[in-house]
């Protein structure tokens, strides 16, 4: 770390000061930063890749993170260094695990209930166990989409720049996207009335 | 492509607050004024946006914690250290060393039980197993569990003596996390009980083993955090044997 940066540290911004500690192995620095973030990249690896590899993905993030602290150099807040982190990795693991992300987003081009029009309606509140499990059932891709643009708030081009897609390409995936959870949600809906 | 389909082509923009293509605006409006069908879609996707938005962060097992907290211990540290390294006393290392290479061995055996239970139960396409089999495997893993428990609290006594102990607030979490699933393991146990052939009750029941399976595993990592050497070697590879289970 340079002196300046040491002067900043020392000044005080929470990021640089919490992130100088754990790379100080300051007891308890860590931990203090895995509460901090760890639900919200839980979220996000349980939103991308499913609760069965979420666990093991958030262990691999911190780890990833543990390593790299000396990288972090304030530029950003440290929860979208982590953030930036942690959807890396999921993403790397979609890709590994099966095949490309593209070519899944592209089981969509021939699902009709994507496009819309033979969806019926939710009808009232959307449960929010119902969309978490309706999520689990889209293709990889559209769900990265949807999870990083209407869950975590991204922009489609902090979007497209994640996947590696162009900003059309996120815009029309997370239509499809919103479109197929409709249908699901009321699939679910029609399935629970006696 | 129906206009309902073209006009809901557009909806998402509308949802996000942008303004459809320019050459749809006019249709979707207007249509949108007549359709029933589709202003219901656009009040979906305006709920589904929401809802999305709801969808907060979630707070993951304690144990997730436990095991990074224990790679990171086994690992280089990224900075350098700039205390000295802690001098290991013989005999607080002699104890370590055979409560890990125990954890290992009964972590091992425990997984390669759990999986034959688990995967014999899956590939006899149904087959109830008896439901002495599931007992006898958590009944193991009962009399494992105390062997660890009392080796954990030999350790913790020897900590306190010696200035280095095992996080107690780690400890804590642990044995938190062991209470917990006991009690998601005695449910189960209760519910086969009743119901020796309930498929659920066992799929209950052997998750919960595999979630013990996973904190002890979480434990031989913190044990090894307080001995150094050849030791280490064994709970990395009982812990890598767990990840794979």
């Amino acid at each position: 770390m340079s002196p300046s940066n040491v002067q900043n540290v020392s000044g005080g911004h929470p990021d640089l000061v919490l992130a100088d500690r754990c790379r100080r192995d300051e007891p308890g620095a860590f931990e203090e930063l895995y509460r901090l973030y760890s639900p919200r990249l839980f979220g996000v690896a349980y939103r991308l890749v499913g609760s069965q590899e979420a666990e093991d993905l958030l262990q691999e993030i911190f780890l990833a993170a543990h390593r790299k602290l000396s990288q972090y150099k304030g530029e950003s807040s440290l929860g979208t260094w982590l953030f930036r982190l942690a959807t890396n990795q999921c993403l790397d693991y979609l890709r590994s695990k099966r095949a490309r992300l593209a070519l899944l987003t592209d089981t969509f081009e021939h699902d009709p209930n994507a496009h819309g029009s033979a969806a019926g309606a939710i009808v009232g509140v959307v449960d929010r166990m119902d969309l978490e499990r309706a999520l689990a059932l889209l293709p990889p891709g559209a769900r990265a989409v949807f999870v990083l643009h209407d869950v975590e708030g991204c922009e489609h081009r902090e979007v497209a720049d994640h996947l590696g897609i162009s900003d059309g390409t996120s815009k029309s995936q997370l239509h499809k996207a919103r479109m197929r959870l409709r249908s699901l949600l009321a699939a679910a809906r029609t399935a629970e009335r006696p | 492509m129906t206009i309902c389909d073209e006009v809901q082509s557009q909806l998402s923009l509308l949802v996000d607050g942008q303004q459809p293509e320019r050459a749809a605006q006019a249709l979707v409006r207007s249509h949108l004024e007549t359709c029933a069908s589709c202003r219901g879609a656009l009040q979906d996707l305006e709920r589904l946006r929401r809802a999305a938005a709801s969808l907060g962060p979630m707070t993951p097992p304690d144990h997730v914690w436990l095991e990074v907290a224990g790679q990171i211990r086994l690992s280089p540290s990224p900075a350098p250290a700039e205390t000295a390294p802690r001098r290991e006393s013989p005999r607080r290392a002699a104890l370590a060393q055979w409560i890990g290479l125990a954890a290992a061995l009964v972590i091992v055996t425990l997984g390669y039980y759990a999986i034959q239970r688990v995967s014999g139960g899956e590939t006899t396409g149904g087959n109830v197993q008896p439901a002495g089999t599931v007992e006898a495997v958590a009944e193991e893993l009962n009399q494992a569990t105390e062997h660890y428990e009392k080796a954990v609290a030999e350790l913790e006594a020897l900590a306190k003596s010696d200035a280095t102990a095992l996080d107690p607030a780690i400890a804590a979490t642990l044995k938190q996390n062991i209470q917990t699933i006991d009690v998601a393991i005695a449910e189960s146990r209760t519910a086969l009980s009743k119901n020796p052939g309930s498929e659920p009750a066992r799929a209950s029941l052997f998750e919960a083993l595999r979630r013990k399976v996973g904190v002890l595993q979480a434990t031989v990592t913190l044990m090894n955090e307080m001995r150094k050497g050849n030791q280490a070697g064994a709970a990395e590879a009982a812990a890598a044997f767990g990840k794979k289970s």
